[in-house]
């Protein structure tokens, strides 16, 4: 229990000095968001306008006061408001966080439905012609940028067939049709790294666990070949590929911003865009502790799964 | 049927006609959807809050007055309007319009809207202006009498701007309540806004259109895609590329002015750009067509001078072209300033925008040809203004427009008695110009005020404050259903947005 206490202790340590140093970078760059605002299209603002808007939005205030007081706020859950028009930080990460994970979620689900049976046959006929042509794209889905392929899949179903809008967003319980039709690009141009990644694991994966001894043994007990694969082969071959599937879920918290961006997808990764641009420090902060929160939350319940399946791992 | 590559080419070649029936959006009769560049930060009547956020101003509030689509004042919430005198300004109320509460437009709404926007906290884009009134008198309901504290000839313009929306004295703090033609129903955070027609909008059979829906594009390839694709009807911020593509598709029309433009600033307070010679050498050794060419594609023409519009009654074609291409004039100028081999120096712009970051580099290779050598300096735009408002720089590239098509809107630019910004250069006075622009500004005699402003062109030729370098076009592009909506003359494009209650579409 001792080992537990602490892990979560450093866990909540390393949250406050991500906090912290978010905080201090985002400030100490040049830029005043005050003066950013009034300017936006190119003009000049009166500079007693800008100092009255420094004024209203605390910035005036000695930078230790305000980390004071951006961390007292975390403490009691509050992220602060927005810079630009006052809208409540948390607000903002709840509303959009969920597009997120769901824009993630259905690029891990394509990449699954996909990436493991082509990686299970590419291993199966190992060398076949298959095989090749799999791996061949496979590496280059991994080569071309994301943005690339975002904007040939806008190209070519959007402005040439005209099957799918080129991007936007609308609430499921507002139009469930619509909603999943435009989700559909973009997840699939999440899921087209990801599929290259599960596709390689499974095969490199699958290939491992053919040439182990218990499949031997499970052939040799006249076990039928189907019952082989699913059973023995496979199952044992998803372990390390659902753990590397995890992580590159993790590093997409933050990671989806060119393909939101192409999209027109209003996730977490646009408004932190826009905020670093028109240094929103509160948005920023918020939004990188809440990204760099659930990536040690993950990491921290992987460690506590791990330790409760393997002793050795508390008493180390 | 056998696979034959004729057969999968031919499957190609037929790809674009098989398009599924209701993929689509449909067309919803009386609404428009519009692809805005930016989801607006704030729709507060009088702060400066950028272009995306003033279209929706010009859709839900209304001023004293506005434009015509030929870019004349005409009159809004005021059916008249004069000046008595040099100082006073004199506005009749219409008699029917009405907040979106329901309530009549009263001069004591007015007197309310210009004493919030001067107050001394705040953040109005026109605070320091409408601190000039002296007083304000109500004589009646209908009657607002203005009295600046010195004669001011630009007061109509300045009550023109979408930043002069006037609303409710009775809106609850945060709520502004216009009386402009639509009325914002809901939005969806970041994403759209959804708009309808106002029932009791001052001018009758107007707004057209029963609804809008404005939707936020910020990937410019993107917006253009969502026209194309059907998504939206009209889109602003047309990208230079898309253009030529855009006018050869006959199910759109594009509409485009030149209006903002770029030029160069400098910092005078040290070096060699503190000696004006210098400055105009720079001004005659810049190629401009390069600059259209590589910045804009084409879409754009060179500013050869201070940045007056051919259309403007304050155009003169001679001095308009007054620093045009002669790099042999240029490296005299440097050799009487006492840099016949140039000099080394730098060039701040920004990598954000590809048009700022195009510019500099044509400027970098013109300035190379006659020995100055420049480096680009190029961080992002919030590290831009903060270095060029605190003068942490040599020479600038900027883009702007000015407020409106009157001349007076280029003090701003080149006043150098204002507090130091990043639109203007740095530690950079001519008292002359200074003199002439406060004077045309009082001048109500427009042949007198043509004569001051050519005489100012002439100043700003010989001591180059800033640097024009190339207008740029300013386009919307819409499907070819789409009617009434007219991109509006010169610095005005960014008013367009007012014309939204005259479109109609089908």
């Amino acid at each position: 229990m001792g080992w537990a206490a602490r892990r979560i202790g450093v866990s909540l340590l390393l949250v406050w000095v991500v906090a912290s140093i978010v905080f201090l970078a985002i400030h100490l760059v040049p830029g005043d968001p005050a003066e950013l605002l009034l300017s936006s299209g190119g003009v000049a603002p009166d500079p007693g306008a800008v100092a009255e808007l420094r004024d209203r939005l605390g910035l005036n205030l000695p930078l230790a006061q305000q980390y004071v007081s951006f961390l007292s706020g975390v403490v009691r859950g509050d992220l602060g408001t927005s810079l630009v028009d006052e809208y409540p930080v948390l607000d903002e990460i709840l509303l959009r966080l969920p597009r997120t994970l769901e824009l993630i979620a259905a690029g891990a689900l394509i990449a699954v439905l996909v990436g493991i049976p082509a990686g299970t046959l590419a291993a199966l006929r190992r060398g076949s012609a298959f095989d090749r042509i799999a791996s061949g794209l496979a590496a280059l889905l991994l080569a071309v940028p994301v943005f690339v392929v975002g904007t040939l899949l806008v190209l070519v179903f959007a402005q040439i067939l005209r099957w799918m809008p080129a991007g936007g967003y609308v609430p499921l319980a507002e139009d469930p049709w619509r909603h999943l039709t435009l989700l559909a690009l973009p997840a699939l141009a999440i899921g087209k790294g990801l599929v290259a990644v599960v596709f390689r694991m499974t095969r490199a994966s699958v290939l491992d666990a053919l040439s182990r001894d218990f499949v031997r043994t499970a052939r040799a007990k006249g076990l039928s070949p189907s019952r082989v694969l699913m059973r023995h082969v496979v199952r044992n071959a998803l372990i390390p590929v659902l753990t590397v599937l995890a992580l590159h879920m993790g590093t997409l918290l933050g990671g989806t911003v060119l393909v939101e961006y192409v999209f027109n997808w209003p996730g977490l990764s646009t408004p932190l865009l826009r905020a670093v641009e028109a240094r929103d420090y509160p948005m920023v902060v918020g939004i990188v502790l809440t990204i760099s929160a659930l990536f040690v939350l993950l990491n921290l319940v992987m460690d506590l799964v791990y330790a409760a399946l393997d002793p050795r791992i508390r008493h180390a | 049927m056998r696979t034959t590559r004729r057969a999968l080419i031919a499957a190609g070649a037929g790809l674009p006609f098989l398009r599924l029936a209701g993929a689509q959006a449909q067309r919803t009769p009386g609404l428009l959807r519009f692809g805005l560049s930016a989801f607006p930060p704030s729709v507060q009547p009088w702060a400066n809050t950028g272009t995306a956020a003033a279209t929706v101003k010009l859709l839900i509030h209304r001023g004293l007055l506005s434009y015509d689509t030929q870019g004349n004042l005409r009159g809004e919430l005021a059916e008249e309007w004069r000046n008595e005198g040099a100082e006073a300004w004199v506005f009749r109320l219409r008699p029917n319009a009405v907040f979106h509460n329901g309530e009549p437009v009263t001069a004591s709404d007015i007197k309310w809207n210009l004493e919030q926007i001067a107050a001394e906290r705040s953040t109005a884009y026109y605070r320091a202006e409408m601190q000039g009134i002296s007083r304000i008198e109500t004589p009646d309901e209908r009657t607002v009498r203005i009295v600046m504290k010195s004669p001011v000839v630009t007061l109509p313009n300045w009550m023109a701007s979408y930043h002069m929306g006037m609303v409710s004295r009775r809106s609850p703090a945060g709520q502004p309540i216009g009386a402009g033609p639509f009325v914002i129903r809901s939005q969806e955070r970041g994403t759209s806004l959804d708009l309808v027609a106002f029932d009791k909008y001052y001018k009758p059979g107007l707004p057209k259109l029963r609804a809008l829906k404005l939707v936020a594009y910020a990937d410019e390839n993107l917006r253009v895609a969502a026209l194309q694709a059907g998504d939206v009807d009209l889109i602003e911020y047309v990208p230079w590329q898309s253009m030529a593509s855009i006018e050869a598709d006959e199910r759109f029309k594009l509409d485009t002015v030149d209006g903002p433009f770029m030029y160069l600033l400098f910092n005078a307070t040290r070096g060699p750009l503190a000696d004006a010679r210098v400055r105009r050498a720079i001004a005659r050794a810049i190629r401009r067509d390069d600059i259209v060419k590589a910045a804009f594609f084409g879409r754009g023409s060179p500013l050869e001078g201070m940045p007056i519009q051919p259309n403007s009654e304050f155009y003169d074609p001679e001095l308009s072209k007054g620093w045009r291409y002669d790099p042999a004039e240029a490296r005299r100028l440097l050799a009487e300033a006492g840099h016949p081999n140039g000099f080394s120096t730098s060039i701040l712009a920004t990598a954000q925008y590809g048009m700022h970051k195009n510019t500099a580099e044509v400027v970098q290779q013109s300035l190379a040809d006659i020995g100055i050598q420049a480096e680009l300096r190029l961080p992002d735009w919030a590290t831009r203004v903060s270095l060029g408002n605190r003068g942490q720089y040599e020479i600038a590239v900027n883009g702007t427009s000015t407020d409106n098509n009157d001349p007076d809107g280029l003090s701003n630019l080149v006043n150098g008695s204002l507090s130091p910004s990043y639109v203007r250069s740095y530690g950079l006075r001519v008292p002359r110009l200074e003199e002439l622009m406060a004077q045309a500004r009082a001048e109500f005699d427009r042949a007198k005020r043509r004569e001051i402003y050519r005489d100012a062109q002439r100043v700003v030729l010989e001591e180059a404050p800033i640097v024009g370098l190339a207008w740029r076009s300013q386009g919307y592009a819409m499907a070819r259903e789409v009617t009434g909506f007219k991109n509006m003359p010169g610095s005005l494009s960014f008013f367009s947005g007012i014309t939204l209650e005259e479109t109609a579409i089908g």
